[in-house]
Protein backbone atom coordinates (compact mmCIF):
# COMPACT_ATOMS: atom_id res chain seq x y z
CA UNK A 1 0.00 0.00 0.00
CA UNK A 2 2.27 2.66 1.10
CA UNK A 3 4.72 1.47 -2.39
CA UNK A 4 1.39 2.51 -3.99
CA UNK A 5 1.02 5.73 -2.76
CA UNK A 6 4.64 6.77 -2.98
CA UNK A 7 4.05 6.10 -6.80
CA UNK A 8 1.66 7.70 -7.18
CA UNK A 9 2.98 10.50 -5.33
CA UNK A 10 6.21 10.41 -7.66
CA UNK A 11 3.68 10.04 -10.95
CA UNK A 12 1.90 13.14 -9.73
CA UNK A 13 5.34 15.42 -9.22
CA UNK A 14 6.57 14.27 -12.14
CA UNK A 15 3.46 15.79 -13.95
CA UNK A 16 4.32 18.78 -11.79
CA UNK A 17 7.50 19.47 -12.92
CA UNK A 18 6.58 19.11 -16.53
CA UNK A 19 3.93 21.77 -15.83
CA UNK A 20 6.61 23.69 -14.13
CA UNK A 21 8.71 23.60 -17.35
CA UNK A 22 6.26 24.26 -19.58
CA UNK A 23 4.62 27.63 -17.85
CA UNK A 24 8.54 28.45 -17.25
CA UNK A 25 8.59 28.47 -21.18
CA UNK A 26 5.68 30.70 -21.21
CA UNK A 27 7.13 33.41 -18.76
CA UNK A 28 10.07 33.41 -20.87
CA UNK A 29 8.25 33.55 -24.15
CA UNK A 30 5.72 35.85 -23.00
CA UNK A 31 7.60 37.94 -20.26
CA UNK A 32 11.25 38.10 -21.98
CA UNK A 33 9.95 37.89 -25.79
CA UNK A 34 6.68 39.33 -25.50
CA UNK A 35 5.08 36.56 -27.67
CA UNK A 36 1.55 36.07 -26.67
CA UNK A 37 1.35 31.74 -26.55
CA UNK A 38 -2.07 30.26 -26.02
CA UNK A 39 -1.33 27.30 -27.80
CA UNK A 40 1.05 26.14 -25.67
CA UNK A 41 -1.27 22.93 -25.63
CA UNK A 42 -0.59 22.32 -29.18
CA UNK A 43 3.04 22.32 -29.53
CA UNK A 44 3.16 19.98 -26.46
CA UNK A 45 0.60 18.04 -27.72
CA UNK A 46 2.57 18.00 -31.07
CA UNK A 47 5.61 16.86 -29.67
CA UNK A 48 3.99 14.18 -27.03
CA UNK A 49 2.50 12.66 -30.34
CA UNK A 50 5.12 12.87 -32.62
CA UNK A 51 7.30 11.32 -30.17
CA UNK A 52 5.01 8.51 -29.61
CA UNK A 53 4.30 8.16 -33.45
CA UNK A 54 7.86 7.78 -34.11
CA UNK A 55 8.48 5.69 -30.98
CA UNK A 56 5.80 2.92 -31.55
CA UNK A 57 4.89 3.09 -35.50
CA UNK A 58 8.58 3.74 -36.12
CA UNK A 59 10.42 1.80 -33.52
CA UNK A 60 12.83 4.65 -33.46
CA UNK A 61 14.65 4.08 -30.09
CA UNK A 62 13.88 7.06 -27.48
CA UNK A 63 15.78 9.54 -27.56
CA UNK A 64 16.50 10.03 -31.28
CA UNK A 65 12.46 9.77 -31.12
CA UNK A 66 12.59 12.55 -28.69
CA UNK A 67 15.05 14.67 -30.42
CA UNK A 68 13.22 14.12 -33.87
CA UNK A 69 9.94 15.19 -32.44
CA UNK A 70 11.16 18.74 -30.96
CA UNK A 71 12.82 19.53 -33.83
CA UNK A 72 9.68 18.51 -35.56
CA UNK A 73 7.81 20.69 -33.30
CA UNK A 74 10.67 23.55 -33.46
CA UNK A 75 10.10 23.29 -37.42
CA UNK A 76 6.14 23.76 -37.30
CA UNK A 77 6.28 26.54 -35.06
CA UNK A 78 8.76 28.11 -37.36
CA UNK A 79 6.38 27.92 -40.35
CA UNK A 80 3.77 28.82 -37.90
CA UNK A 81 6.15 32.12 -36.82
CA UNK A 82 6.84 32.87 -40.03
CA UNK A 83 2.73 33.64 -40.53
CA UNK A 84 1.69 35.24 -37.27
CA UNK A 85 5.03 36.84 -35.67
CA UNK A 86 5.03 40.50 -37.71
CA UNK A 87 0.82 40.34 -36.72
CA UNK A 88 0.01 42.65 -33.23
CA UNK A 89 -0.41 40.30 -29.94
CA UNK A 90 -4.17 39.48 -30.63
CA UNK A 91 -3.39 38.08 -33.88
CA UNK A 92 -0.67 36.07 -32.15
CA UNK A 93 -3.35 34.98 -29.37
CA UNK A 94 -5.54 33.86 -32.23
CA UNK A 95 -3.02 32.33 -34.18
CA UNK A 96 -1.47 30.01 -31.79
CA UNK A 97 -5.09 29.18 -30.48
CA UNK A 98 -6.18 28.12 -33.98
CA UNK A 99 -2.77 26.42 -34.16
CA UNK A 100 -3.72 24.25 -30.86
CA UNK A 101 -7.26 23.48 -31.68
CA UNK A 102 -5.51 22.34 -35.24
CA UNK A 103 -3.66 19.90 -33.60
CA UNK A 104 -6.27 18.22 -31.25
CA UNK A 105 -8.41 17.98 -33.99
CA UNK A 106 -5.49 16.58 -36.23
CA UNK A 107 -5.13 14.12 -33.78
CA UNK A 108 -8.73 13.18 -33.90
CA UNK A 109 -9.41 12.94 -37.19
CA UNK A 110 -6.54 11.19 -38.45
CA UNK A 111 -7.93 7.79 -37.24
CA UNK A 112 -5.37 6.03 -39.52
CA UNK A 113 -2.55 7.09 -37.96
CA UNK A 114 -3.41 8.10 -34.04
CA UNK A 115 -6.55 6.27 -33.55
CA UNK A 116 -8.89 9.01 -33.62
CA UNK A 117 -10.94 9.50 -29.71
CA UNK A 118 -9.14 5.95 -28.54
CA UNK A 119 -5.69 6.84 -28.87
CA UNK A 120 -3.29 4.37 -28.68
CA UNK A 121 -0.28 3.19 -26.48
CA UNK A 122 1.78 1.80 -24.56
CA UNK A 123 4.57 4.56 -24.22
CA UNK A 124 7.31 2.54 -22.16
CA UNK A 125 10.03 3.86 -20.33
CA UNK A 126 13.49 4.35 -21.49
CA UNK A 127 15.09 2.12 -19.49
CA UNK A 128 13.91 -0.48 -16.97
CA UNK A 129 14.95 -0.28 -13.33
CA UNK A 130 12.18 -2.30 -12.07
CA UNK A 131 10.36 -0.41 -9.02
CA UNK A 132 12.79 2.43 -9.41
CA UNK A 133 11.92 3.44 -13.20
CA UNK A 134 9.45 5.81 -12.10
CA UNK A 135 11.60 7.70 -9.67
CA UNK A 136 14.98 7.54 -11.80
CA UNK A 137 12.68 8.65 -14.69
CA UNK A 138 11.41 11.57 -12.20
CA UNK A 139 14.89 13.09 -11.59
CA UNK A 140 15.60 13.14 -15.66
CA UNK A 141 12.34 15.57 -15.78
CA UNK A 142 13.83 17.11 -12.88
CA UNK A 143 17.19 17.57 -14.34
CA UNK A 144 15.47 19.04 -17.30
CA UNK A 145 13.53 21.11 -15.26
CA UNK A 146 16.60 22.61 -13.80
CA UNK A 147 18.55 23.20 -16.71
CA UNK A 148 15.59 24.72 -18.00
CA UNK A 149 15.64 27.38 -15.38
CA UNK A 150 19.19 27.98 -15.30
CA UNK A 151 19.06 28.63 -18.79
CA UNK A 152 16.27 30.81 -17.95
CA UNK A 153 18.06 32.89 -15.14
CA UNK A 154 20.73 33.34 -17.12
CA UNK A 155 18.82 34.77 -20.55
CA UNK A 156 17.65 37.61 -18.14
CA UNK A 157 21.13 38.91 -17.77
CA UNK A 158 22.34 38.25 -21.25
CA UNK A 159 22.62 40.36 -23.93
CA UNK A 160 20.21 38.05 -26.00
CA UNK A 161 17.90 38.57 -23.23
CA UNK A 162 18.23 42.57 -23.02
CA UNK A 163 17.15 41.93 -27.33
CA UNK A 164 14.44 40.10 -26.55
CA UNK A 165 13.20 42.64 -23.80
CA UNK A 166 13.89 45.52 -26.61
CA UNK A 167 11.83 43.94 -29.20
CA UNK A 168 8.98 43.16 -26.68
CA UNK A 169 9.20 46.90 -25.37
CA UNK A 170 9.01 48.94 -28.89
CA UNK A 171 10.00 46.91 -32.10
CA UNK A 172 10.65 49.76 -34.62
CA UNK A 173 13.00 51.24 -31.70
CA UNK A 174 14.55 48.10 -31.84
CA UNK A 175 15.09 48.02 -35.45
CA UNK A 176 16.16 51.54 -35.39
CA UNK A 177 19.10 50.26 -33.49
CA UNK A 178 20.17 47.77 -36.12
CA UNK A 179 18.57 44.72 -34.43
CA UNK A 180 16.63 42.39 -37.32
CA UNK A 181 13.89 41.82 -35.26
CA UNK A 182 11.39 39.60 -37.47
CA UNK A 183 14.58 37.32 -37.71
CA UNK A 184 14.77 37.36 -33.93
CA UNK A 185 11.37 37.10 -32.90
CA UNK A 186 11.12 33.68 -35.67
CA UNK A 187 14.22 32.24 -33.85
CA UNK A 188 13.12 32.43 -30.48
CA UNK A 189 9.92 31.36 -31.17
CA UNK A 190 11.32 28.27 -32.73
CA UNK A 191 13.41 27.47 -30.19
CA UNK A 192 10.97 28.10 -27.45
CA UNK A 193 8.08 26.19 -28.90
CA UNK A 194 10.61 22.99 -29.65
CA UNK A 195 11.52 23.06 -25.83
CA UNK A 196 7.94 22.90 -25.51
CA UNK A 197 8.01 20.25 -27.80
CA UNK A 198 10.80 18.16 -25.89
CA UNK A 199 8.55 18.23 -22.84
CA UNK A 200 5.60 17.11 -24.59
CA UNK A 201 7.77 14.08 -25.44
CA UNK A 202 9.45 13.33 -22.15
CA UNK A 203 5.38 13.27 -20.86
CA UNK A 204 4.20 10.71 -23.01
CA UNK A 205 5.97 7.76 -21.09
CA UNK A 206 4.07 9.56 -18.20
CA UNK A 207 1.14 8.92 -19.53
CA UNK A 208 1.71 5.64 -21.20
CA UNK A 209 -1.76 6.00 -23.81
CA UNK A 210 -2.61 8.97 -25.56
CA UNK A 211 -5.82 10.36 -26.71
CA UNK A 212 -6.94 13.63 -27.43
CA UNK A 213 -8.84 14.96 -24.80
CA UNK A 214 -5.51 15.32 -23.08
CA UNK A 215 -4.46 17.95 -25.21
CA UNK A 216 -7.25 19.88 -24.90
CA UNK A 217 -7.33 23.78 -24.41
CA UNK A 218 -8.11 23.77 -20.78
CA UNK A 219 -4.49 22.74 -20.52
CA UNK A 220 -3.20 25.92 -21.63
CA UNK A 221 -5.37 27.96 -19.89
CA UNK A 222 -4.19 26.68 -16.75
CA UNK A 223 -0.40 27.51 -17.33
CA UNK A 224 -1.42 30.75 -18.06
CA UNK A 225 -3.36 31.04 -15.41
CA UNK A 226 -0.35 29.42 -13.02
CA UNK A 227 1.55 31.76 -14.60
CA UNK A 228 -0.53 35.15 -13.89
CA UNK A 229 -0.91 33.81 -10.56
CA UNK A 230 2.65 32.71 -9.90
CA UNK A 231 4.25 36.50 -11.33
CA UNK A 232 4.43 36.04 -14.80
CA UNK A 233 8.02 38.78 -14.82
CA UNK A 234 9.18 36.43 -12.28
CA UNK A 235 11.73 33.21 -12.94
CA UNK A 236 9.84 31.12 -10.20
CA UNK A 237 6.53 32.44 -11.48
CA UNK A 238 5.82 29.46 -13.21
CA UNK A 239 6.70 27.29 -10.57
CA UNK A 240 4.74 29.21 -7.56
CA UNK A 241 1.97 29.45 -9.82
CA UNK A 242 1.57 25.39 -10.60
CA UNK A 243 2.05 24.86 -7.40
CA UNK A 244 -0.90 26.92 -6.10
CA UNK A 245 -2.94 26.01 -8.86
CA UNK A 246 -2.65 22.53 -10.34
CA UNK A 247 -0.64 21.14 -7.01
CA UNK A 248 -2.95 22.34 -4.87
CA UNK A 249 -6.28 21.69 -6.59
CA UNK A 250 -5.46 18.05 -8.75
CA UNK A 251 -3.08 16.59 -6.20
CA UNK A 252 -3.48 18.21 -2.97
CA UNK A 253 -7.45 18.22 -2.77
CA UNK A 254 -8.01 15.26 -5.18
CA UNK A 255 -5.98 12.99 -2.83
CA UNK A 256 -5.77 14.30 0.38
CA UNK A 257 -9.21 15.60 0.88
CA UNK A 258 -11.86 13.18 1.48
CA UNK A 259 -14.35 13.87 -0.95
CA UNK A 260 -17.99 11.89 -1.21
CA UNK A 261 -17.95 10.00 -4.55
CA UNK A 262 -21.39 12.13 -5.25
CA UNK A 263 -19.55 15.44 -5.23
CA UNK A 264 -17.08 13.67 -7.28
CA UNK A 265 -17.71 14.77 -10.60
CA UNK A 266 -17.66 18.57 -9.88
CA UNK A 267 -14.72 18.38 -8.83
CA UNK A 268 -12.98 19.73 -12.37
CA UNK A 269 -15.65 22.46 -12.56
CA UNK A 270 -15.63 23.65 -9.15
CA UNK A 271 -11.08 23.62 -9.80
CA UNK A 272 -11.69 26.07 -12.77
CA UNK A 273 -14.56 28.43 -10.92
CA UNK A 274 -11.59 28.26 -8.19
CA UNK A 275 -8.65 29.24 -10.96
CA UNK A 276 -11.11 32.01 -12.11
CA UNK A 277 -11.76 33.43 -8.82
CA UNK A 278 -8.29 32.97 -7.71
CA UNK A 279 -6.80 34.94 -10.37
CA UNK A 280 -9.49 37.55 -10.29
CA UNK A 281 -8.83 38.32 -6.78
CA UNK A 282 -4.65 38.30 -8.12
CA UNK A 283 -5.10 41.11 -10.64
CA UNK A 284 -6.96 43.08 -8.54
CA UNK A 285 -4.93 42.64 -5.46
CA UNK A 286 -1.42 42.24 -6.94
CA UNK A 287 -1.54 42.37 -10.64
CA UNK A 288 1.97 40.45 -11.20
CA UNK A 289 1.47 37.59 -9.19
CA UNK A 290 2.05 36.15 -5.95
CA UNK A 291 5.86 36.69 -6.34
CA UNK A 292 5.45 40.39 -8.42
CA UNK A 293 5.32 44.02 -6.83
CA UNK A 294 2.37 45.00 -5.39
CA UNK A 295 2.25 47.44 -7.70
CA UNK A 296 1.69 47.50 -11.29
CA UNK A 297 4.70 49.44 -12.59
CA UNK A 298 4.36 52.75 -12.94
CA UNK A 299 4.85 53.25 -16.87
CA UNK A 300 6.98 56.67 -17.36
CA UNK B 1 32.87 70.14 -48.64
CA UNK B 2 32.90 66.66 -48.45
CA UNK B 3 30.98 63.51 -50.97
CA UNK B 4 27.77 63.77 -50.70
CA UNK B 5 25.74 60.71 -48.23
CA UNK B 6 22.35 60.58 -50.10
CA UNK B 7 20.89 61.28 -53.30
CA UNK B 8 17.01 61.49 -53.10
CA UNK B 9 15.40 61.48 -56.59
CA UNK B 10 11.76 62.27 -56.58
CA UNK B 11 10.57 60.77 -53.47
CA UNK B 12 7.03 61.31 -53.02
CA UNK B 13 5.23 60.33 -49.87
CA UNK B 14 1.33 60.60 -49.38
CA UNK B 15 -1.00 60.15 -46.84
CA UNK B 16 -4.69 59.00 -48.07
CA UNK B 17 -4.26 61.36 -51.03
CA UNK B 18 -2.55 64.28 -49.79
CA UNK B 19 1.17 64.69 -50.75
CA UNK B 20 3.02 65.20 -47.37
CA UNK B 21 6.89 64.97 -48.90
CA UNK B 22 7.78 65.64 -52.82
CA UNK B 23 11.23 65.56 -53.22
CA UNK B 24 12.63 66.59 -56.64
CA UNK B 25 16.80 66.46 -56.11
CA UNK B 26 18.62 66.52 -52.93
CA UNK B 27 21.79 65.51 -51.61
CA UNK B 28 22.56 65.76 -48.31
CA UNK B 29 25.58 64.95 -46.30
CA UNK B 30 28.11 67.20 -48.02
CA UNK B 31 28.66 69.40 -44.66
CA UNK B 32 29.39 67.67 -41.43
CA UNK B 33 26.24 69.28 -39.83
CA UNK B 34 23.37 70.32 -41.90
CA UNK B 35 19.89 71.47 -40.99
CA UNK B 36 16.57 70.91 -42.10
CA UNK B 37 14.06 73.69 -40.83
CA UNK B 38 10.06 74.55 -41.79
CA UNK B 39 6.69 75.27 -40.48
CA UNK B 40 5.06 72.36 -38.62
CA UNK B 41 3.60 69.98 -40.53
CA UNK B 42 6.09 70.72 -43.60
CA UNK B 43 6.83 66.69 -43.71
CA UNK B 44 10.33 67.17 -41.79
CA UNK B 45 9.61 63.90 -39.50
CA UNK B 46 8.34 62.06 -42.59
CA UNK B 47 11.08 62.80 -44.43
CA UNK B 48 13.83 61.39 -42.42
CA UNK B 49 11.00 58.40 -41.91
CA UNK B 50 11.56 58.17 -45.58
CA UNK B 51 15.19 58.35 -45.52
CA UNK B 52 15.37 55.53 -42.26
CA UNK B 53 12.87 53.32 -44.04
CA UNK B 54 11.20 53.89 -41.03
CA UNK B 55 7.87 55.40 -43.45
CA UNK B 56 7.38 53.67 -46.89
CA UNK B 57 7.62 55.48 -49.73
CA UNK B 58 5.24 55.69 -52.49
CA UNK B 59 7.79 56.40 -55.08
CA UNK B 60 11.43 57.55 -55.84
CA UNK B 61 14.74 56.45 -55.32
CA UNK B 62 17.22 57.03 -52.77
CA UNK B 63 21.12 56.52 -53.22
CA UNK B 64 23.38 55.62 -50.46
CA UNK B 65 27.13 56.27 -50.82
CA UNK B 66 29.40 54.52 -48.72
CA UNK B 67 32.91 54.38 -49.44
CA UNK B 68 32.15 55.76 -52.95
CA UNK B 69 29.72 52.60 -53.54
CA UNK B 70 26.56 54.03 -54.91
CA UNK B 71 23.43 51.36 -53.51
CA UNK B 72 20.14 52.10 -53.87
CA UNK B 73 18.62 51.82 -50.24
CA UNK B 74 14.55 52.11 -50.96
CA UNK B 75 14.01 48.83 -50.90
CA UNK B 76 16.72 48.42 -47.51
CA UNK B 77 14.64 48.00 -43.95
CA UNK B 78 14.78 50.16 -40.80
CA UNK B 79 17.40 47.66 -39.36
CA UNK B 80 19.55 47.02 -42.26
CA UNK B 81 20.09 50.89 -42.84
CA UNK B 82 21.09 50.82 -39.33
CA UNK B 83 23.58 48.74 -39.60
CA UNK B 84 24.96 50.37 -42.23
CA UNK B 85 25.34 53.82 -40.96
CA UNK B 86 22.47 55.28 -41.25
CA UNK B 87 20.55 56.02 -38.06
CA UNK B 88 18.08 58.15 -36.56
CA UNK B 89 16.89 59.47 -33.55
CA UNK B 90 12.95 60.59 -32.96
CA UNK B 91 11.29 63.41 -32.03
CA UNK B 92 9.09 61.81 -30.22
CA UNK B 93 10.17 60.07 -27.06
CA UNK B 94 11.20 56.54 -27.71
CA UNK B 95 12.25 54.49 -24.62
CA UNK B 96 12.05 50.19 -23.62
CA UNK B 97 10.51 50.06 -20.30
CA UNK B 98 12.47 47.06 -19.31
CA UNK B 99 15.66 48.81 -19.66
CA UNK B 100 17.76 50.85 -17.46
CA UNK B 101 20.14 53.57 -19.42
CA UNK B 102 22.71 51.31 -19.22
CA UNK B 103 21.36 48.69 -20.80
CA UNK B 104 19.87 50.35 -23.59
CA UNK B 105 23.67 51.66 -24.33
CA UNK B 106 24.75 48.07 -23.77
CA UNK B 107 21.62 46.92 -26.41
CA UNK B 108 23.05 49.54 -28.65
CA UNK B 109 26.59 47.99 -28.28
CA UNK B 110 25.82 44.56 -28.63
CA UNK B 111 25.92 42.89 -32.31
CA UNK B 112 24.78 40.27 -33.60
CA UNK B 113 27.33 37.89 -32.76
CA UNK B 114 26.63 38.74 -28.62
CA UNK B 115 22.84 38.32 -29.35
CA UNK B 116 22.35 34.39 -30.19
CA UNK B 117 20.03 32.39 -28.24
CA UNK B 118 22.84 30.01 -27.38
CA UNK B 119 25.07 32.51 -26.30
CA UNK B 120 24.24 33.19 -22.81
CA UNK B 121 27.77 33.63 -21.18
CA UNK B 122 29.05 36.62 -22.82
CA UNK B 123 27.57 38.99 -21.03
CA UNK B 124 31.05 39.90 -18.35
CA UNK B 125 32.75 40.13 -21.86
CA UNK B 126 30.44 42.75 -23.44
CA UNK B 127 30.91 44.60 -20.18
CA UNK B 128 34.32 44.59 -20.47
CA UNK B 129 34.63 45.60 -23.87
CA UNK B 130 32.21 48.45 -23.69
CA UNK B 131 32.90 49.93 -20.15
CA UNK B 132 35.07 52.31 -21.42
CA UNK B 133 32.77 53.85 -23.97
CA UNK B 134 29.59 54.09 -21.73
CA UNK B 135 30.94 55.14 -19.11
CA UNK B 136 32.57 57.87 -21.47
CA UNK B 137 28.99 59.36 -22.24
CA UNK B 138 27.44 58.24 -18.93
CA UNK B 139 29.79 60.59 -16.98
CA UNK B 140 29.65 63.30 -20.22
CA UNK B 141 25.47 63.59 -19.30
CA UNK B 142 25.93 63.34 -15.96
CA UNK B 143 23.01 60.28 -15.59
CA UNK B 144 21.70 60.97 -12.18
CA UNK B 145 21.26 57.31 -11.81
CA UNK B 146 22.98 55.22 -14.66
CA UNK B 147 21.33 51.88 -13.45
CA UNK B 148 18.00 53.12 -13.08
CA UNK B 149 15.42 54.09 -15.87
CA UNK B 150 15.63 57.40 -17.40
CA UNK B 151 13.19 59.08 -15.50
CA UNK B 152 12.73 62.41 -17.10
CA UNK B 153 11.24 63.41 -20.85
CA UNK B 154 15.12 64.95 -21.15
CA UNK B 155 16.71 61.95 -19.76
CA UNK B 156 14.76 59.65 -22.23
CA UNK B 157 15.69 62.29 -25.44
CA UNK B 158 19.55 62.04 -24.29
CA UNK B 159 19.31 58.61 -24.68
CA UNK B 160 18.09 58.45 -27.15
CA UNK B 161 20.87 60.29 -28.79
CA UNK B 162 23.50 58.57 -27.47
CA UNK B 163 22.31 55.27 -28.19
CA UNK B 164 22.44 56.82 -31.86
CA UNK B 165 25.82 57.62 -30.93
CA UNK B 166 27.63 54.84 -29.69
CA UNK B 167 26.72 53.23 -32.79
CA UNK B 168 29.16 55.38 -34.66
CA UNK B 169 26.90 56.22 -37.44
CA UNK B 170 28.24 57.40 -40.89
CA UNK B 171 24.69 59.58 -41.48
CA UNK B 172 22.95 60.81 -38.44
CA UNK B 173 19.37 62.21 -38.95
CA UNK B 174 18.42 63.52 -35.63
CA UNK B 175 14.61 65.10 -35.39
CA UNK B 176 14.57 67.62 -32.71
CA UNK B 177 16.63 66.61 -30.65
CA UNK B 178 16.99 69.37 -28.11
CA UNK B 179 13.50 69.95 -27.70
CA UNK B 180 12.89 69.60 -24.18
CA UNK B 181 16.47 69.49 -22.80
CA UNK B 182 18.38 72.21 -20.27
CA UNK B 183 20.06 74.57 -21.60
CA UNK B 184 23.35 72.88 -20.33
CA UNK B 185 22.48 69.56 -21.90
CA UNK B 186 21.58 70.74 -25.43
CA UNK B 187 25.29 72.73 -25.36
CA UNK B 188 26.54 69.40 -24.39
CA UNK B 189 24.61 67.60 -27.70
CA UNK B 190 25.80 70.75 -29.62
CA UNK B 191 29.00 70.07 -28.62
CA UNK B 192 29.18 66.29 -29.23
CA UNK B 193 27.75 66.71 -32.35
CA UNK B 194 30.32 69.03 -33.64
CA UNK B 195 33.13 66.68 -32.38
CA UNK B 196 31.82 63.74 -33.96
CA UNK B 197 31.56 65.43 -37.85
CA UNK B 198 35.02 66.90 -36.94
CA UNK B 199 37.08 63.45 -35.41
CA UNK B 200 34.99 60.71 -36.82
CA UNK B 201 33.39 61.96 -39.95
CA UNK B 202 30.30 61.34 -39.28
CA UNK B 203 27.33 63.67 -41.18
CA UNK B 204 24.46 64.89 -39.53
CA UNK B 205 21.05 66.59 -40.83
CA UNK B 206 18.80 68.28 -37.79
CA UNK B 207 15.49 69.19 -37.69
CA UNK B 208 15.38 71.98 -35.18
CA UNK B 209 12.49 74.58 -34.40
CA UNK B 210 15.17 76.48 -32.49
CA UNK B 211 16.52 78.53 -35.13
CA UNK B 212 19.73 80.15 -32.88
CA UNK B 213 20.94 76.40 -32.63
CA UNK B 214 20.01 76.04 -36.69
CA UNK B 215 22.71 79.24 -37.24
CA UNK B 216 25.64 78.13 -34.66
CA UNK B 217 25.48 74.52 -35.92
CA UNK B 218 24.86 73.75 -39.29
CA UNK B 219 27.23 74.60 -42.30
CA UNK B 220 24.45 74.11 -44.75
CA UNK B 221 20.70 74.88 -44.40
CA UNK B 222 17.52 73.31 -46.14
CA UNK B 223 14.07 75.38 -46.05
CA UNK B 224 10.98 73.10 -46.54
CA UNK B 225 7.40 73.45 -46.81
CA UNK B 226 4.56 71.37 -47.79
CA UNK B 227 6.50 68.68 -48.96
CA UNK B 228 8.90 70.62 -50.61
CA UNK B 229 12.96 71.48 -50.25
CA UNK B 230 12.21 75.10 -51.52
CA UNK B 231 15.81 76.71 -50.83
CA UNK B 232 19.47 75.50 -49.36
CA UNK B 233 21.85 77.98 -48.59
CA UNK B 234 24.39 78.84 -45.79
CA UNK B 235 22.68 80.14 -42.47
CA UNK B 236 23.33 83.77 -43.51
CA UNK B 237 21.93 83.22 -47.21
CA UNK B 238 18.58 80.95 -45.76
CA UNK B 239 17.53 83.72 -42.71
CA UNK B 240 17.75 86.23 -44.66
CA UNK B 241 15.71 84.89 -47.62
CA UNK B 242 12.36 86.56 -48.37
CA UNK B 243 10.27 83.42 -48.97
CA UNK B 244 11.77 81.89 -45.56
CA UNK B 245 11.17 84.84 -43.73
CA UNK B 246 7.44 84.80 -45.11
CA UNK B 247 6.63 81.16 -44.55
CA UNK B 248 8.22 80.00 -41.42
CA UNK B 249 10.44 83.36 -39.34
CA UNK B 250 7.10 85.30 -38.52
CA UNK B 251 5.39 82.66 -37.44
CA UNK B 252 7.71 81.56 -35.44
CA UNK B 253 8.48 84.63 -34.06
CA UNK B 254 5.78 85.19 -32.08
N1 LIG C 1 1.07 58.52 -40.24
C1 LIG C 1 0.46 59.60 -40.76
N2 LIG C 1 -0.79 59.52 -41.26
C2 LIG C 1 -1.40 60.60 -41.79
N3 LIG C 1 -0.85 61.80 -41.86
C3 LIG C 1 0.39 61.96 -41.38
C4 LIG C 1 1.12 60.88 -40.81
N4 LIG C 1 2.32 61.33 -40.41
C5 LIG C 1 2.35 62.61 -40.72
N5 LIG C 1 1.21 63.01 -41.31
C6 LIG C 1 0.90 64.36 -41.81
O1 LIG C 1 1.94 64.72 -42.67
C7 LIG C 1 2.27 66.08 -42.52
C8 LIG C 1 3.73 66.23 -42.23
O2 LIG C 1 3.98 65.74 -40.94
P1 LIG C 1 5.43 65.73 -40.32
O3 LIG C 1 5.33 65.10 -38.97
O4 LIG C 1 6.37 65.15 -41.27
O5 LIG C 1 5.72 67.28 -40.14
P2 LIG C 1 6.96 67.99 -39.46
O6 LIG C 1 7.55 68.89 -40.47
O7 LIG C 1 7.86 67.03 -38.83
O8 LIG C 1 6.23 68.86 -38.37
P3 LIG C 1 6.73 69.30 -36.89
O9 LIG C 1 7.65 70.44 -37.09
O10 LIG C 1 5.49 69.70 -36.20
O11 LIG C 1 7.38 68.12 -36.27
C9 LIG C 1 1.38 66.63 -41.41
O12 LIG C 1 0.29 67.28 -42.00
C10 LIG C 1 0.91 65.39 -40.70
O13 LIG C 1 -0.36 65.58 -40.18
MG1 LIG D 1 8.41 66.57 -36.93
Amino acid sequence: MEQLFSGYMIYSLSFLLIFIALATILHLQFSIGGIVNFGIVGFWGLGMYAFALLNLKLNIPFVPAVLLASALTGIVSMALGRIILNLDDQAVLVGTLAFATIIEYLATTEKWLTNGVMGFGTIKFPFDLGANTLFVYFLVVLVFLILLMFYVSKIKTSPYGRLLLSIKDNEILSQSLGKPTFRHKIIFFTVTCSLIGFFGAMTAPLYNYIFPRMIGPGITFTIWIALMLGGRKKLLGGFIGILATIGLFDYVIETVVPIPTQYAEMVPNVKFALYGLTLMLVLMFRPLGILGDKKREVKG
Amino acid sequence: MREKVLHLRNVIKRFGGRTVVDIKDITFGTHGIEGLIGPNGAGKTTLIGLISRKVSMDQGQILYYQDKNEMDISKKSLDELSRMGLVRTNQIIQDFESLSIRDSLLLSLANSKHEKFYNIFNEKELRKNTEKEIEKYLDYFNFEDPDGHALSAGEKKLLDIIRCMVLKPKFLLMDEPTAGLPHDQTDKVIELMKKKTKEEGMAILIVEHDLDLIWTVSENVYFMSEGEILIKGTPDEIRKNKTVINKYMGESEC
